[in-house]
């Protein structure tokens, strides 16, 4: 039975619902839109990261180079047009 | 076919392999995807013309119960890739089925949700910022819709032909998608009703 639960993946788990536990202080607590954004931002990436190397095993094969390149290149356009574009219609700059 | 058997079963051929590889490069396209409607989002998020706004539609308990469900589904099936590489088809068995039900438990939550905003007079067409949260929170609960689906007729086939290169490789690859969606719920979780309620 214990085999099936590797510690790995366990640690992995609590550290997710500890996260999320952190996230929601934003909700909880009186704080500035600054702060908060800032926590949750550190929160989701972490989070994210966590879920992509110890449950999606990214890491693992011969092409890592290729999959983690993919995955940031992904990342990179998808921040580059979300901040791109509220940078022109929301921030007015 | 050539099967190297020092690899997990998923990863044994090359065409195992590069059908991962390829998987990897579908999900880029996804975070594109999810990005624009983010982008979208983030655009008419004040827009709220006569509808409600976020703050006052949003109710903190059926988000958390649909995080810590949708979460806890991302582990199961990961004990369940892990079972099958241990090639204990029974215990992955076991896994898969409860990540499905929990995703079916998210997936009711969220039903339950969406009447609650219709109710109150949310819907799709009543402001920019309506629009686009159901059609970002929509995208996002069809693709757990289609992975249900996907996920048991996996199960079908592992039940009928048991753990084979392909099979493991179809169901690695399917772990891999309902990581995804976990994925993208916690940027959902955060910066749409999160950084809404704050």
């Amino acid at each position: 039975m214990k085999e099936l639960f590797p510690i790995k993946q366990v640690m992995g788990f609590a550290f997710s619902l500890i996260l999320t536990a952190v996230a929601l202080l934003v909700y909880f607590l009186d704080m500035s839109f600054t702060a908060g954004i800032t926590i949750l931002l550190v929160t989701a990436f972490i989070q994210a990261g966590l879920q992509l190397v110890v449950f999606m095993h990214a890491g693992e094969t011969e092409d890592k180079g290729a999959i983690y390149s993919n995955v940031y290149f992904g990342i990179l356009v998808a921040l580059v047009t979300i901040f791109g574009t509220l940078l022109i219609f929301v921030w007015d700059m | 076919m050539k099967i190297d058997h020092s690899l997990p079963l998923e990863y044994s051929t090359e065409e195992n392999r590069l059908k991962i590889f390829g998987f990897w490069i579908f999900l880029g396209a996804e975070i594109m995807l999810f990005a624009t409607l983010f982008t979208s989002y983030f655009v008419y998020e004040h827009r709220t013309g006569n509808g409600p706004s976020g703050a006052e539609i949003f109710e903190i308990t059926p988000v958390l119960m649909e995080t810590i469900l949708l979460l806890a589904s991302s582990f199961t099936i990961g004990l369940g890739i892990h079972a099958m590489r241990l090639g204990k088809q029974k215990a992955m068995m076991t896994f898969f089925s409860v990540t499905l039900v929990l995703g079916l438990g998210f997936l009711g939550f969220e039903i339950f949700e969406f009447v609650t905003y219709i109710h109150e007079g949310a819907g799709l067409s009543t402001s920019g910022f309506t629009s686009m949260l159901l059609t970002t929170l929509g995208t996002h609960g069809l693709h757990v819709t289609f992975g249900f689906f996907w996920g048991l007729s996996i199960i079908l086939q592992v039940k009928k032909r048991g753990l084979t290169p392909e099979t493991a490789n179809k169901s690695f690859i399917f772990s891999l998608y309902w990581h995804f969606l976990d994925v993208v719920w916690i940027f959902i979780f955060s910066f749409i009703y999160l950084k809404g309620m704050m």
